[in-house]
Parts: C-alpha cells; structure tokens; sequence
C-alpha cells in the first residue's frame, strides 16, 4: 500500500485535519488515514512551571472545553497534594462541569452538525454553517444559541469569565457559590430542560430519515470505556473507569483511574500528530476503544435522574441487548446527556450545603506523581505530572478525550469511505458525510493535539501505485 | 520651619511644591498622572526603569521625575507624543526580554506591568521577542521567584535592604545577564539572611515574587504596609 | 448580499477560545448576520482561501509550515487582518514551548510517553517551526486586539466599528491575559 506517499503540506493550504484515502488494485477503497495536523508541546513546555499553574496552562489547550481541562488538571494537583477536597467544592466543580457538558453539547448539536441534518449533506457548501440554519429554521438555532448561552453564563457566574474562568484550583475552588448565583441558574433552568426535550423529540423523529448514514457512519464493534459511578450509573467528574464490549459485556470494571496507564496504552502513528491510545489487555491496534457520550450511555447501568433516565430506555432500544454502535448516534446521546446535565445543575443547586463556604483544602504537595481523570464532552481525559521536592513540573502526559476515539475514528472513516467513495469517481456529498463520520465524535482537536480546533478537511485519493488522483479541500 | 516654596508648571498648569520635592511627588499631589514601575513611596527612588521621564523647557534631554527635584520656575511636560512613543517602547522591551505569558501568569489582573501595557497603548510587542530559557526558584518553603517575569526593578532588592534590613536581594550580572540574586547567588531556600518576611513578594509590581500554592490570578500584592513601616520608623526617637 | 463585510475567520496555533467567545456574542450573532457575509471559517465548510476577503480575523500563534502558509494567504486575499487575541498578538501560551527545542518538544509527547511504535511524526503533517511566533512577525497587521480571550462584548465593539468603517482602539476596553 501506498506508505510512501507524503502529500507535502508545505505547498498547499490545508485545515487542520485531513484524510487520505488508500485504493487497491481495483481501484476500491482499501485503507483511510485521518492525520491530525496540528502540535502543541503542552507535555513538554510546561516543564519548570509550579504544578499550581497546571489548571490555567492546561485550560489553554482547549476553548471549547476549558473547564475539562481546568477539572482533570486541578484533580491530579489534588493528588500531588494527597489531599481530599471539601464536599462542597467537589459539588461545585461538578455544576462546572455539567455547566460545561451543556454549552459543549450545544455546540456540537445546533452549531456545528445541525446544517447537516437540517439543510442537508447534499446542500450548499457555502450556507451550511450555524448563519444558514438561522435564515431557514430560526426558532431551532434560537434554542441553540440560548442553550449554549445558559452553559456559559453559568460558568462565567462561577468563575467570572466565560472562557479560561480561573475558578477551579489545586484543593478546590476559590470562591464559594453566592445565592444570588444560585438563583439565577435555577431561575432559567426550566427553559434549558423545555428546550433540550423538545429538541430531542424533534430528533428522535428526524434521525429516521438518516438510515443510510446511521448504517455507515463508523457502525461497528468495539470497546466502550469511561467514568461511572461506584454504583455504576453515568458520571462526568469521579468514579471508577469501566469497560465494555459491543454486547454491553463488562470486559473491566471498577478501575483507578489514577492507574489508568496499567490499562491504557499509546501509540504514536507516523501520519498524525494524534496518539492512538489503546486498551492494554487487548494489544495495539486490537485495543480500539470510544469514548464520549455514545460510550459514556453503553458503560453505565442507569443516568440516575429520571427524565434522563426515561431517555435512555428510548436509547437502549436502538439496539436491544447490546451497545448502541453507529458513531452516528453520538449526536441523541449528547442530547440526553445535555438532559442529564440540566437535571444534575437543578440537583447540586438544591442540595443543602452548596453554599458552604469551606471550598479550599490547603496543602503542600505531597508526592511526586499524580493523575487527575474526568469526563470531557468529548470523552475520558487523563492529566498526569511529576513534580520535583519544589513543586515544579518534571513531566506531563496527557491523553484527551478525542484521542481515545483515533484508532475508531480511522475505522469510521475508512467504513464510510467504502461505502461513499467508488472508485476515483467521488461524489460531492461524500466528502461531506466521510467528514460528518468524524464529527460525530464531535472531535475537539484542539484538545485531541492539544492543537486546533473543529475540522476543515482535506480529502485526498491515492491509488495502489501511490499516485494521487484526486484532492477535495474543504476549510 | 524654614520650608521654601516653589511654584513651577506642569503640563500648563501652575502648582507649587516645597523645596526637596520631586516633580513626581509634586505631579501626583497635583492629580497629574505619570505612569513609574520601579518607583515605590516608601523607598528610595532610583530612576531605574525610566518609565516617568518627562520633559523640562530648557533641559536637552528627558528626565526622570521620581529622581529630579522641583525647582522654580520649571516647565514640565508630562504626556507629549515623543514621551507617550518611549514609554510605550519600554513597555515593549520589557515584555520582549523575558517570558511574560500574562494570560497564566499567577499575578494576571493584578500585574503592574500588565495595567502599564494597556496604560501606554501597547496592543503588540514590536520587537522580537527572547525566550530566554529561565527557571523558577521554589526552594523557599513559602515563597518562589520566577525570573521569567522579573523587569529588574529592584524594589525587592531596595524593600529587603531599607526596610527589613535583611539585604538578602541584590542583582548579578550585567545588561541582558541581569538578575536579581538571594545571597551570594544560592537557592533562596538557603539562604541565611532571608527573614521569610514576605516584604519582598508583596512589593514585585510582576507576578515574579509569590506566594506558594497560588494559582492563576491568585496573586494580589498588599502594598499597604510600606507607608505604614516607614511612618512607624519616621516617628520613633 | 454584495454590501456586506466579507468576513474571514481563521485557526492556527490557539485553543479555539477566541472563536468561542466570538460565538459568545449570542443573539448578536444574529445582528452580525445582517452585516457580515462569512466566507472562511472553521464552524463553517468552504473553500481554501477565498478572494476579496474585507476583514480575516485570526486566531492564535504560527507554530508550524501550514500555519505559516495560511497567513500569508489570507494576508494576500484580505483587505484588514485582525490578529484575534492573545496568542495571534504575542504568542502566549503557544510560545511557551519557544524555550525548548523543536525536538526535545516532540520526544516528550510521542517517544517519552508512548508505549509503542514511539515515532516522532513526519508524514502528511506539517513540521513544527522553530518557534511559535506573533502574527505580526510574519504578516502585516492591521488591529491587534488582545485577550485570553477577548471577550464577546470587545468583540462585538471592534467588528461593529470595523463594519462601521472606523478604526476601533481595542486597548481602550481589552486587556492582556
């Protein structure tokens, strides 16, 4: 096959993402390859800082979800510390995070994959963005841009800013919820909860109608691993890591989190700058696993809210007695997740002790090593740092939460290619949907690279000799 | 009291001051701003960072107004374009220098050099840039220094020296090599001069000096305690 | 249709946070929607580089060969260039790694920390400048307006005063960090 082939960037403008398509002798589709284009050096540069500057460095990865990496980073500064956070402020870094998990979802749902639904794969290059949904379904991107709203109002009511918010520190959180704060998120948390379940009544309907890519947007077997509580139900913050099989089998469960590199490995691949984590037991690259939320509602047992809860029954149905396997069901299972989420804000703002004042633990580090673990939008993230007897950083590694989805997301896309690709002869919607494959992961690559952004894509065919036949660019 | 007045003009404006006085000193009474960052009441002025120069009808060449008395008659020019265009560049080598990554520095939102950039109109930095490979130095149980921030403006240094007594800080080197040192150049953690009072952390307009264990934006300087140190000092026998 | 602001948005060494906080403006959003025509952007599918840009906003620093490119073709179809927040105006975090080697940054995050094929990447991907840079050190820039991230409402002040045809003075409400 054609390895030898470098499609050299240096000449071409080219988006931060792009997938080579490997043909045989036949000219039928072989292999895909997506490469991630971008690198960062976060586990490198931040060498030399004092680990309490983790939280601030790390969020700079990310601005779509700053607060994943806020919450990973200051929970292995918590370990570091050895220390156990008050109870209120783990609360508090939970609405954060769930503050978070709702603008995010928002985004991936109504900004960035509803033009595919709602205008068509096949529709107008040009106006298939958040602008082109408005002029045509206004009411729609209303509710999204007011969901997205409520997500960061909340943080930025928290953490006074709506992006790289300095609130989450090592031990806890700097400041205390203020009532008026609480009020306010309660007062406009039966519009968000109104919205989400009429957008997923409106979408249970609406997927139907997308059979074809239902069957072929990265519609296979694998692994599923994520958070869940002790008790097994859905979670975004602590818990136990669990694994799963495509027959909801439980393959691990009730892992540390902390020892996550005893059953996660890395790969790193020559095409990308994207490492391909793996699950050690089952060897590279047999190891494929997701995560995120399609993951995240295959491992657990229940949501443990029960509008949530109802939800997932629907879910389940999808594929009685098993887990749920289209990536193209990623998009209902982050609306139930918004759901979820919602709930959850409501729950920890009536809970008694939220406005407790005690929200910091005060310690020294007390180990060289720690690891923090939460749960992103997008997927299980991993902080891990060493720190010298001063407090200063030594190494980091950090496996984000698109990353864990890169050996299924070339799976995805190169199903998706033999399915839509015939030949050199390439049909405009096809490029449109090999990419929607991967954004129905919904892949941050900022985080994924610690680089960049959503996804401009360039396409490229390559035949068995290595020629290249035809490039599509898009972004 | 033998005190003599003198009526000088700043920026048109006529105002008088007692003899001894700086122009800064007499600027500031009057409401007249002028932008200092090595300056601090309560420590001997040095004209080190040249961020106060003004211009004086008659005299060549720019003057600092923390270290140039007042005198009669004198007509000072605090705000012209030439003086605005030379803060601004000071501005810009003192971030250029060094490694100032304002946005997770611990002393964002509370860094005179930051409020100095926006004070001056800095929206970009017109010189290269150096990215000098420097560390932090977190050997205090308390407190660390992180020489990437530091602009040299010596107020720990003069703090350490004139108000502890302690003269634990004090420079090394030379131009671009300048640092600032505890002791004969040892971790500060072993340092033997070093009371561990804090003056120090407190008086650093950057987030160079800190307090351990704070997190971005953590770190306010309290500056409130200088005047009051030297007015206790001033009103003893 | 043709009276609009041909508005440009571009990603290179940033965290997207800027392009967040643009999206930040809200129902603003809407409002811009009358008066901006987007034609590049990374929450939208279009074509390499369009023509006759009026105004690219661009975020982030330019780390690599492709970052690189991409300014120097947006800068060439662009009539304005903003440089979009801390990172595109002084490097910010991005050129935290300027204190390394480019290949002490590699070996860490894909030799050090792999468990196998531990490779540095060197096909298809772009290779890493020397250092990760301010936009204005390779193109000519016209606004510099800071922030990590700026936030919505500076963002919607300066692009009103551009679309107003007026040049804003982002220092006077934004700040570094």
């Amino acid at each position: 096959m054609a390895r030898t082939i470098v499609i050299d960037p240096v000449t071409r403008i080219e988006g931060h993402s792009k997938i080579t398509v490997y043909l045989d002798d036949q000219n039928q589709v072989a292999d895909a390859h997506f490469h991630v284009t971008q690198f960062r050096g976060f586990e490198k540069f931040t060498e030399g800082r004092p680990y309490t500057e983790m939280p601030a460095i790390t969020a700079r990865i990310c601005g779509i979800c700053p607060v994943s990496h806020l919450l990973a980073a200051s929970k292995a500064c918590d370990d570091l510390m050895a220390v156990k956070i008050p109870p209120t402020a783990a609360k508090l870094r939970r609405l954060l995070n769930y503050a978070q998990i709702t603008q995010s979802h928002a985004l991936s749902f109504f900004h960035l994959s509803s033009p595919d639904f709602l205008l068509g794969f096949d529709s107008d290059p040009a106006q298939r963005h958040i602008f082109g949904v408005a002029s045509r379904y206004p009411e729609i991107a209303k509710d999204g841009i007011w969901l997205r709203k409520y997500g960061q109002q909340i943080i930025e009511w928290l953490g006074g800013k709506r992006i790289h918010a300095a609130w989450t520190v090592p031990g806890g959180v700097n400041a205390p919820l203020k009532p008026e704060t609480r009020d306010k998120i309660l007062e406009d948390l039966p519009k968000g909860i109104e919205i989400v379940r009429r957008t997923l009544d409106f979408w249970k309907n609406e997927q139907q109608k997308f059979k074809e890519e239902i069957e072929h947007f990265a519609n296979f077997p694998s692994l599923f691993l994520g958070l869940v509580t002790p008790e097994g139900n859905l979670e975004h913050y602590d818990g136990f890591l669990r694994v799963v099989d495509a027959d909801r089998k439980i393959i691990a469960d009730k892992l540390e989190p902390t020892a996550y590199h005893r059953h996660i490995g890395e790969a790193s691949l020559g095409d990308s700058y994207l490492k391909a984590p793996y699950f050690k037991p089952f060897g590279f690259p047999g190891g494929m696993y997701r995560v995120g939320p399609l993951a995240r509602l295959n491992i657990c047992d229940a949501c443990g809210t029960p509008l949530a809860d109802r939800e997932l029954q629907d879910f389940r149905a999808l594929r009685p007695g098993g887990a749920v396997l289209s990536s193209f069901y990623y998009h209902h299972a982050r609306l139930i997740e918004i759901l979820f989420a919602l709930e959850r804000i409501g729950e920890l703002c009536n809970s008694a002790d939220i406005l407790n004042t005690h929200v910091r633990a005060v310690a020294n580090p007390n180990k060289f090593e720690g690891v923090g673990v939460s749960e992103a939008p997008r997927g299980t993230l991993f902080h891990h740092y060493k720190i010298n007897e001063q407090g200063l950083i030594t190494w980091a590694n950090l496996i984000v939460a698109t990353g864990n989805n890169n050996l299924a997301m070339n799976k995805g896309i190169t199903q998706a290619a033999r399915h839509f690709v015939n030949g050199s002869d390439v049909r405009e919607g096809a490029l449109n949907r090999i990419e929607a494959v991967i954004r129905c992961y919904d892949p941050c690559l900022s985080c994924s690279t610690h680089a960049l952004g959503q996804m401009p894509i360039r396409l490229t065919i390559v035949s068995a000799k290595g020629e290249i036949l035809r490039e599509i660019a898009r972004g | 009291m033998s005190e003599s007045i003198l009526t000088l003009s700043i920026d048109g404006k006529d105002v008088s001051a007692v003899a001894g006085q700086t122009i800064l000193e007499v600027a500031r009474e009057n409401g007249i701003a002028i932008p200092t960052l090595c300056y601090l009441q309560g420590l001997t002025p040095v004209g080190a960072c040249r961020m106060c120069l003004v211009e004086v009808k008659g005299v060549p060449k720019l003057l600092p107004a923390c270290v140039t008395r007042a005198a009669e008659g004198m007509e000072v020019t605090t705000q012209t374009p030439r003086l605005q265009e030379y803060r601004r560049t000071i501005v810009e080598l003192l971030f250029a220098e060094r490694n100032h990554v304002c946005a997770v520095c611990v002393s964002n939102n509370h860094c005179e050099l930051q409020d100095l950039a926006r004070r001056v109109g800095m929206n970009h930095v017109r010189v290269p840039y150096r990215y000098p490979r420097l560390g932090v130095d977190a050997t205090h149980p308390r407190f660390a220094v992180d020489h990437n921030r530091c602009v040299l403006c010596g107020r720990c240094v003069r703090v350490c020296d004139e108000i502890e007594g302690a003269h634990t800080w004090d420079f090394m080197g030379r131009g671009i090599e300048c640092r600032v040192i505890t002791d004969m150049n040892q971790p500060w953690g072993s340092s033997e001069t070093c009371t561990s009072c804090g003056k120090c952390v407190h008086v650093c307009p950057t987030g160079t000096l800190t307090e351990k264990g704070r997190a971005a934006a953590e770190m306010k300087k309290r500056l409130q305690f200088l005047p009051y140190l030297t007015l206790m000092r001033e009103a003893r026998p | 249709m043709s009276n609009k602001i041909r508005l440009a948005t571009v990603w290179l060494d940033g965290c997207s946070g800027c392009h967040m906080s643009f999206l930040d403006m809200d129902e603003r959003l809407l409002e811009l929607a009358d008066k901006i025509e987007l034609v590049s952007s990374p929450i939208m599918d279009a074509k390499d580089v369009p023509p006759n840009i009026d105004l690219t906003l661009i975020e982030g620093a330019v780390s690599s060969e492709e970052d690189l490119h991409k300014a120097l073709a947006f800068r060439k179809n662009s009539k304005l260039v903003m440089a979009f927040g801390d990172c595109a105006v002084t490097g910010n975090v991005p050129s935290m790694r300027n204190m390394f080697d480019v290949d002490e940054v590699y070996n860490r995050a894909y030799v050090e920390t792999a468990d196998t094929q531990k490779q540095v990447p060197r096909s298809v991907v772009p290779a890493l400048l020397a250092r990760a840079r301010p936009v204005h050190e390779v193109i000519h820039v016209d606004v510099h307006l800071p922030g990590c991230p700026p936030n919505a409402d500076i963002i919607f002040y300066v692009l009103s005063e551009l679309i107003a045809g007026r040049m804003p003075d982002p220092m006077k409400i934004g700040k570094f960090g």
